[in-house]
């Protein structure tokens, strides 16, 4: 009884903070193994506050950049992705009727705040300005950006002052103001007209008047700049002892605390790379890293000498790893207030591989070695160990500090100079470059009264970079935005009809990248019809296809299948089926070896010496001659594939589902259900065409860890061809459509479903189950074929545009080849830019925007909105997977654009794949989640703009159904937009009110065809009409 | 000089100068704020490495059909004084050949890599020139027939080396890394300048037909003392130790992981870390003289095999683990020297060279070699690593664990017993000179060092 009563208290600590450490990991960036890319926003911890705070809580926490520089939006200006109209339009926006407020009588709000952002700030440190100052023509020359009219008055009016006020001095010298006044102009001024002749001032020629305003203000401006109050930055949150020790000795504890942490963790996540697998990983993260510690040896380095000791003393007292959390808490001194902060801010420190472990924790089904459970407590206990030994270390060396290290920041904090403001020179120089632009010149600035000076400072001051980035990003959006709707709202003008008897019918994924299939397609066969689905079609599953080892995830990371599904060669096959797997079995076995043994003294030189010069031969044929190389394996390797023939296994035998025989695919309702739920989702439930083809898709590439960020993001970076597949399958079935007429759905007896799979990378298509094809259905099929074949090719010709290496004069075959090659190099580091570019999304008929060029930015969902209930259910249910998934892969383009070394993976050449799961950079660097930069580099990044054909009473009430797409389009991290299914007005969503759009522009560019309109440009290109084909093809 | 002879010592000075005038085609027009574009910079270093190949075969393949073992060429007298003489001199013999045709063959596919696997990186052509630097220094260090000759080369090596390690230099630890790099590069172009002093002093020159007898590559015989050619011969195993990262100075490699991937290929997978075997090769004849000398070499090359084959075993990430079984050949190829097992060096280390290029070039691979490695035997190959419980000896398992996953707590060793006492004495000297000036002036000396680092920083607006 006492016993559970004393340490009640105790257990109510520890669970406190594990509920903090819990809540912390929440933060970390949900990036698992790398061969299941999870397309995330890597803020989505944030997502329930607005855009704006959560990327600036953002900054603060992971220290990551929450908007592009300003210098980067400038170029942006330059090239006309931003116009002087956009940024206006959003700072009147942001300001409201504040922005008309005059500023110490000079400007209004808007007016400076606007100089602010269109002609460029410069600032540096005092020294660096005061050199400016002296070895610049800064005091000759005005700035170059002021305009006429501004520079001239600003001349003037200076000139007026000089030859009337200041060279005359002034008359009323018994008034004690006017004195003051006049002792001020003699002290700031006296000299100057001296400096450049005074005598002939007079005929001053227009240079030297220049020179003499411009010093005259330079001198104005540091007087009145030191009016403004001294204002001190606020320290940051919580510092770590790190930062604090960083700041005094310039030695970083965390990075010898990593070289520690980063080699056991790798060595603890290990999936089966290293040939010796770490002692005692049954143990747990905590238990394994005391024993290995414990062991008689060497300490890693001189600071964690007491390392070792210190592993025992835990071992032998059998600490738990959250009392070793506490007490190492306590050894800080972390008090109860901060630890929220604190414990973000350590697991922040290494968060790539806290993030891994956190994942192997909660998500054990997607790793075959999964994390022990409290995993990410006992790596934050063995970290806080670590850390405390380097903190002590470094303290001792550099500071002679011996006193507890509960003690150690509030030392620091005395010791150290707090953050100095800006200085009067900074402030100096900054009212010296406005009042050019603004037209401020001295007389003006004269007039004004301390109060007034610090009114001006602090305003200036308010507007700091941050705010300004933010107002530029949102111009940025405008521009595209403005140009988005107006296409939208000329092209939704023509009649939003189906096709009349489609020749066929395709489906594809809802990917940015198959918006220029669909245009192409329907530019080549006007009479076929084309939707657009998320790539699983609704049938998630685990897959194991007739050569895998194991079955992979085919659907949303948010989603977790309940049913299995296998793919299984035809009996017929059988005996080849098992011979073949005999022999990649003996082959693999074969290779397996000759890898681990070339790591091995004798196999390694049995292999290099007696061998080695013979694997010059397939180094210079990979490297050089990639494709000729890539054929001869793919001939070769036709030997040993599964035969083609086999089916998916799709009828559960026995309850309930599993991964065993019996157990693998779905019953009768389910596969009814499944079939009704994505043809009602896209609209198609009238006018099929004879044949109906679903397309999955997936991308092939060499020699690239990323390769699953470019597969399907619905299907979690795999290739999403066996949805599509089931799907068929399910729709041919006899018992499906009789179930489905029942529900009011006839798909017509002619009509036949197939599933198919396109290759992004190299454009190719792969149809399943063609045996199985109607003869009747022969002609249907071919002409099919040869219309997306074509596709292909012209599709293959779009996308090589965007790539530097493939000349700008490439022929139609020539970008096929080209593609081919790609995904073929080992040394191609873009085998193709995935979703990059993404920046809109449109959730509607597809004949609303058939035949409108948008560059292969658009995600696309097919939806009817005649077809759904007054609540929305439909649309309510592609929205709760469109809205998180397409917000997901646009933010986490977003991020890894805008701080690519912080948010993103960086650059991939140094990248270093470890324990089978991720990438570092070089031998040991934190694990680099999100996407490298050669993804993302011709990306622009903005938040989505989802075009919903709806009306505003659905989406209220599908917000308030669903928290997490109320949350998203809400705060701001999605732009969202309707159009009116009947009346064709654009609705705009701004701070929960949808506002009417108005139309600026009244026509589109046309051009024949897609590429009379892209070719010759690598850009991204703006709005058009194309052709006269696709949009016949809904009229006729 | 008949017209055979006329073409060999044409084609023997193409192998030489070509690399000097990429380097000079690539370095002058930065220093004159000219950019080259991509595709000029990778065509030359194509073009190069090419022409030094077809040149290296065709010398191959005279040098064959004559029988000639051996071409030197003197291109220069540097210094000239009674009893002393430095000379700019190469030689093709059997062992620069193929040394010079590997080099060639691996930058000539790496160059064509890297071409497209740089694309729009910045820095291109920055690596690009570091690249044709090590390329020309490989090339002058495998033809150099005089010691001072071989240092000039080991020179440009080692530098290009440094930079290219401390490629990506706006993080800090590939800068760190390529100091640790550098600082072990020092030290053995130290050793390897102290034994060029020594020879010069004992000889007056450094040619290697004069100290190692004028018979052609492997069968000369050296003129030096047995007590010199040891004295001598150590000071080219250390400097053979640091530059092919033998024990104890190994910790270097794995570090040197932090440059672009073809960089690492080339270099530590191939070329560079064979460079310290080179040096034994070439002055083998030194290691007849000197038996002990030989055990030594054997030792140091064993030692390193195992330790190299032990620390691969836990390695996690592919480039390291590449990196040390790259080590373990190296270990064994060095062993093999000290064995005078001389031709059979050769051919593993061409071989080697070739292996590992492949085999780090296609790293990133590696999770989808995994994959279908697993789908074609059939099982999860990472589960069956699971269960270690029962092979827990644990005590001893971890330590031995733990040993090789700290690498031999080599770093440890140098940082301990060579870096620290070092900096002790360096420390200690600067105290006694602060003293001294603080004594001249009066004050303090070095009012300079208590300066703020910076007064604001760069955007102090944010």
């Amino acid at each position: 009884m006492t016993e559970s009563a004393a340490s009640s208290p105790d257990t109510d600590r520890r669970e406190s903070l594990r509920r903090l450490i819990y809540q912390a990991a929440e933060l970390l960036p949900a990036q698992g193994p790398i061969t299941a890319f999870a397309f995330l926003n890597p803020l989505q911890a944030l997502e329930h506050i607005p855009f704006d705070d959560g990327v600036l809580k953002g900054l603060r926490l992971f220290g990551c950049q929450p908007y592009l520089t300003e210098d980067r939006y400038r170029e942006k200006f330059v090239r006309g992705r931003i116009e002087a109209v956009d940024v206006i339009a959003e700072l009147k926006q942001d300001l409201g009727p504040r922005g008309d407020e005059l500023i110490a009588g000079l400007s209004t709000r808007f007016e400076l705040r606007q100089a602010m952002l269109l002609y460029p700030l410069r600032t540096g440190p005092s020294e660096e300005l005061q050199w400016f100052i002296a070895e610049t023509d800064a005091l000759r020359r005005m700035r170059a950006e002021a305009p006429t009219a501004i520079r001239k008055l600003f001349l003037d009016e200076t000139q007026h002052w000089a030859m009337r006020d200041l060279r005359n001095g002034h008359h009323r010298l018994d008034d004690p103001s006017q004195r003051a006044r006049q002792i001020l102009l003699q002290n700031l001024f006296g000299d100057l007209p001296g400096r450049f002749g005074a005598a002939s001032i007079e005929v001053w020629n227009e240079r030297t008047w220049e020179a003499f305003a411009l010093q005259a203000l330079w001198r104005m401006s540091r007087h009145g700049a030191q009016h403004g109050d001294e204002r001190v930055q606020p320290q940051p949150l919580a510092r770590r002892h790190r930062d604090w020790l960083l700041e005094a000795t310039g030695q970083d504890a965390d990075a010898l605390v990593h070289e520690v942490l980063i080699r056991y963790c790798a060595a603890y996540a290990d999936q089966g790379f290293a040939d010796w697998a770490l002692p005692n990983r049954e143990l747990g993260f905590y238990q394994a890293f005391l024993r290995l510690f414990a062991a008689h040896g060497q300490a890693p380095g001189d600071w964690a000498r007491p390392l070792i000791g210190e592993a025992q003393r835990l071992l032998q007292a059998g600490t738990q790893p959250m009392d070793c959390l506490l007490a190492e808490l306590d050894e800080l001194g972390v008090t109860e207030e901060e630890q929220s902060e604190f414990l973000s801010a350590t697991l922040l420190a290494l968060r790539g591989w806290a993030g891994l472990i956190w994942q192997m924790e909660v998500r054990s089904d997607r790793v075959p070695l999964p994390a022990n459970a409290g995993a990410i407590v006992e790596f934050l206990a063995v970290r806080l160990l670590l850390e405390r030994l380097a903190l002590r270390s470094i303290a001792h060396a550099r500071l002679d500090f011996t006193a507890p290290l509960a003690e150690l920041r509030s030392a620091l904090q005395q010791q150290l100079a707090p953050p100095s403001g800006t200085s009067v020179t900074q402030r100096a120089f900054l009212i010296f470059q406005l009042a050019q632009v603004l037209g401020w010149s001295v007389p003006r600035l004269l007039a004004l009264s301390r109060h007034d000076w610090n009114l001006l400072i602090t305003e200036i001051e308010a507007f700091t970079g941050l705010e300004r980035r933010r107002i530029f990003q949102k111009g940025f959006e405008h521009h595209y935005r403005q140009s988005a709707l107006d296409a939208l709202a000329i092209q939704a003008k023509q009649p939003a009809s189906r096709v009349d008897r489609p020749r066929f019918q395709a489906t594809f994924c809802i990917d940015t990248r198959e918006e220029s299939f669909r245009r192409h397609l329907e530019e080549i066969a006007p009479q076929c019809e084309t939707f657009g689905a998320a790539g699983f079609f609704s049938v998630p599953m685990y897959y194991r296809g007739t050569a895998d080892a194991d079955y992979s995830t085919l659907c949303p990371i948010v989603v977790r299948p309940q049913h299995w599904v296998t793919d299984e060669v035809v009996l017929s096959f059988e005996e080849q089926h098992q011979q073949r797997a005999r022999t990649r079995k003996a082959l693999g076995t074969a290779s397996h070896q000759v890898h681990r043994r070339s790591r091995t003294i004798a196999g390694g030189a049995v292999l290099t010496a007696g061998l080695g010069v013979l694997a010059s031969v397939p180094l210079v044929a990979r490297v050089l001659f990639p494709r000729l190389t890539a054929r001869v394996r793919k001939g070769l390797r036709r030997f040993v594939e599964p035969p083609p023939v086999s089916r998916l296994h799709l009828e559960r035998i026995a309850d309930p589902p599993g991964p065993e025989l019996e157990h693998v695919g779905f019953n009768a309702t389910e596969r009814a259900n499944m079939a009704e739920r994505l043809l009602r989702d896209i609209g198609l439930t009238t006018k099929f065409a004879r044949l109906v083809i679903f397309f999955g898709h997936g991308s092939s590439c060499l020699n690239n860890p990323h390769k699953a960020c470019y597969d399907c993001g619905a299907c979690t970076g795999a290739a999403g061809g066996p949805n599509a597949r089931a799907l068929a399958a399910f729709l041919n079935e006899a018992g499906v459509r009789t179930e489905l007429a029942r529900r009011g759905l006839v798909i017509p007896a002619e009509t036949y479903f197939l599933g198919g799979l396109h290759n992004t990378g190299d454009d190719t298509l792969t149809y399943y189950d063609l045996d199985l094809l109607p003869g009747t259905h022969r002609g249907d099929f071919e002409f099919a074929a040869n219309s997306l074949n074509a596709a292909c090719e012209r599709n293959a010709h779009e996308r090589c545009r965007r790539f530097q290496s493939a000349p700008l004069n490439i022929s139609l075959a020539g970008a096929l080849k080209h593609v081919e090659e790609r995904t073929e190099d080992l040394a191609q580091t873009r085998p193709e830019f995935g979703n990059c570019t993404n920046a809109m999304g449109f959730v509607g008929r597809r004949s609303r925007i058939r035949g409108l060029y948008l560059d292969r930015r658009c995600f696309m969902h097919s939806y009817d909105p005649s077809a759904d209930d007054l609540e929305a259910t439909i649309l309510g249910r592609i929205l709760g997977a469109v809205v998180p998934v397409c917000s997901g892969i646009n933010l986490l383009y977003y991020f890894s654009y805008v701080d690519s070394p912080g948010w993103g993976a960086g650059t991939k050449l140094p990248h270093n794949v470890t324990s089978l799961l991720g990438v570092m950079d070089g031998p040991a660097s934190d694990l680099r989640s999100g996407l490298p930069w050669q993804g993302v580099e011709i990306h622009e990044p903005m938040r989505l703009l989802l075009v919903i054909e709806s009306r505003p009473e659905a989406l209220r009430a599908i917000m308030a159904r669903s928290t997490v797409v109320a949350q998203i389009l809400k705060n701001g991290w999605m732009q969202l937009a309707l159009l009116d299914p009947d009346s064709n007005a654009l609705l705009h969503y701004v701070n929960d009110e949808f506002v009417p759009y108005l139309p600026e522009k009244r026509t589109l560019p046309q051009a024949p065809s897609s590429i009379d309109w892209y070719r010759g440009w690598r850009d991204h290109l703006p709005f058009a009409q194309i052709g006269s084909a696709a949009s016949e093809g809904v009229s006729s | 000089m008949n017209w055979l002879d006329w073409w060999m010592h044409a084609l023997g000075i193409v192998i030489v100068v070509g690399p000097f005038l990429l380097l000079a085609g690539l370095g002058l027009p930065p220093l004159l704020s000219v950019k080259l574009s991509e595709r000029v910079v990778s065509r030359s270093v194509q073009a190069v490495t090419s022409l030094g190949l077809l040149a290296g075969l065709a010398l191959l393949g005279l040098m064959l059909a004559t029988g000639e073992r051996q071409i030197p060429i003197v291109l220069a007298h540097w210094v000239e004084i009674p009893n002393y003489h430095m000379l700019l001199k190469i030689e093709f013999d059997r062992l620069s050949v193929p040394f010079v045709i590997l080099t060639f063959l691996l930058c000539g596919t790496i160059s064509a890599f890297s071409a497209k696997y740089m694309h729009r990186e910045g820095g291109f052509n920055r690596f690009h020139l570091l690249y044709s630097l090590f390329l020309t220094g490989m090339i002058v260090t495998s033809v150099s027939g005089t010691i001072e000759t071989l240092f000039a080369g080991w020179e440009l090596v080692g530098l290009s080396s440094a930079l290219l390690v401390a490629f990506y230099q706006e993080r800090p630890a590939p800068v760190r890394n390529g100091l640790h790099v550098w600082v072990v590069y020092r030290v053995s172009d130290a050793a390897l300048l102290l034994a060029s002093v020594w020879l010069h002093h004992l000889r007056g020159h450094g040619n290697f037909d004069a100290f190692l007898g004028a018979t052609p590559w492997p069968e000369g015989e050296t003129i030096l003392g047995a007590a010199d050619a040891f004295g001598v011969g150590l000071l080219l195993l250390a400097a053979a130790i640091g530059k092919s990262a033998l024990v104890p100075t190994s910790g270097w490699l794995p570090r040197a992981m932090e440059g672009p991937t073809p960089s690492s290929a080339v270099f530590y997978g191939a070329l560079s870390v064979h460079l310290g075997a080179f040096l034994l090769l070439r002055v083998s004849p030194l290691l007849d003289q000197s038996p002990l000398l030989s055990v030594l070499v054997v030792l140091v090359g064993l030692t390193t095999a195992v330790f190299a084959a032990l620390f691969t075993r836990v390695q996690t990430d592919i480039k390291c683990a590449l990196s040390f079984a790259s080590l373990t050949q190296v270990g064994l190829i060095v062993a093999e020297i000290g064995l005078g097992l001389r031709y059979l060096a050769l051919i593993h280390i061409l071989g080697h060279g070739c292996v590992r290029t492949l085999q780090f070039v296609r790293a990133p691979t590696l999770l989808l070699d995994h994959r279908r490695l697993e789908d074609a035997l059939g099982t999860r190959l990472g589960v069956q690593y699971a269960g270690t419980a029962e092979q827990a000896a644990v005590s001893f398992r971890s330590r031995f664990y733990r040993w090789a996953m700290q690498r031999g707590y080599l770093d440890a060793f140098l940082i301990e017993r060579c870096v620290r006492p070092l900096l002790a004495i360096f420390v200690c000297c600067d105290r006694w000179e602060r003293r001294w000036t603080d004594w001249l002036a009066g004050s303090d000396s070095r009012s300079t060092e208590h300066l703020p680092r910076h007064a604001g920083t760069a955007d102090d607006f944010t």
